[in-house]
């Protein structure tokens, strides 16, 4: 199965080549997911999976567009 | 001049006919008749209690006479509208590049009443995107400079500069009696505490941010999620964590829309109407320019 992936603002340098069809496993979570990705646990504020906020415990599906983005406070 | 009762008659005498873009006629109070009517109403009884000349464009709105420099909002804003965006009162925290994009829409848009608080100082470093920081108000108060900027664009906005940081009590105080709080503050630190103030205040709280070409805006209705909460107070090589905009930047594309994204709300919420926002976040990214709604 696969998922589409955005990396916002400072996350965006763990983007993979194949962000718009990544391949994933059923079961997998948007924890492991970005582990997967070598995203810092830390640095990681905000995740979405088709324009919802889902907790890092939330399972992928195939065809889910999933959103990561940072502490973002400029202004 | 006209006595007090005579304010209605004195705007119809003045009104004309004016053609629009459309081909059509429509009666207009000139700009100067506001200014000249304002003038009367100050030698009558004084400027005490508030601006004349929003008094005068509130009795134009009511008589169903748009004031001139209102005519190119169009009919984004009814004129019953537009009468209560002139009646509304909003707190917003932080004059920098978000609150000075900001406070430019909002003074031009005819919001009545607006209090802003920022006690830092321009830098250089301000002028990439911060549309108060020009050669000539570096190293000046930004309050300052934001209230002459709204003397210059509008004398019905009633102005109130803060140049102070506000800390959470003084938040408290700050917010008391507004309608509506725009969140306009650089850096994660300030706002959670504005987050809370807002809650208790019980009004809504318009917020935004961007790191580099990036951002969102979000409307926080009171006791609901935002983005503070999920973002924390940050803190420097701490276990918050750093915003992402201490290594990317705030160029100006991105801080302008946003500004401009969180007036919109803002004045949809002022002049009566269900924020558009409230449980959401609109999440941009310009380099991509993509735009996606995020329910929290």
């Amino acid at each position: 199965m696969h998922i589409a992936i955005r990396c916002f603002a400072s996350l965006s340098r763990f983007t993979p080549p194949d962000a718009e069809a990544f391949a994933t496993t059923p079961g997998e979570t948007v924890g492991q997911l970005a582990q997967r990705l070598g995203i810092p646990p830390v640095d990681l504020k905000l995740v979405f999976i088709n324009g919802a906020h889902v907790e890092l415990d939330a399972e992928l599906a195939d065809g889910d567009r999933v959103g990561l983005f940072p502490a973002v406070g400029g202004g | 001049m006209p006595a007090l009762l005579d304010l209605d008659e004195s705007i119809r005498a003045r009104t004309r006919m004016d053609p629009q873009p459309d081909g059509c006629q429509r009666l207009v109070l000139p700009y100067p008749a506001v200014l000249d009517l304002a003038r009367g109403l100050d030698r009558q009884r004084g400027r005490l209690h508030g601006s004349n000349v929003a008094r005068v464009e509130l009795a134009a709105l009511t008589l169903g006479i748009p004031p001139e420099r209102y005519l190119r909002n169009g009919s984004a804003y009814s004129l019953a509208e537009q009468a209560r965006l002139l009646g509304s009162r909003m707190a917003m925290v932080g004059l920098g590049g978000l609150g000075g994009h900001a406070l430019e829409i909002l003074a031009r848009a005819g919001v009545g009443h607006i209090r802003a608080a920022d006690g830092d100082e321009f830098q250089p470093s301000n002028l990439n995107r911060q549309l108060l920081c020009t050669r000539r108000s570096l190293g000046g108060y930004k309050a300052a400079a934001a209230a002459a900027r709204v003397k210059l664009l509008n004398p019905a906005v009633d102005f109130e500069p803060v140049a102070e940081f506000l800390d959470e009590p003084l938040m408290e105080r700050f917010l008391a009696g507004a309608d509506l709080a725009l969140d306009a503050l650089g850096g994660l630190s300030d706002r959670p505490a504005l987050l809370r103030q807002a809650a208790r205040a019980g009004i809504p709280l318009v917020t935004a941010a961007v790191a580099g070409q990036a951002g969102f805006v979000a409307t926080v209705l009171p006791g609901a999620t935002g983005p503070a909460d999920l973002f924390g107070p940050g803190g420097a090589n701490g276990a918050g964590g750093a915003g992402a905009e201490d290594t990317l930047g705030t160029p100006a594309p991105a801080v302008v829309t946003a500004a401009a994204l969180m007036s919109a709300e803002a004045l949809n919420i002022l002049c009566g109407r269900a924020p558009r926002l409230a449980g959401a976040m609109l999440v941009f990214d310009l380099e991509a320019m993509s735009f996606e709604r995020v329910r929290l």
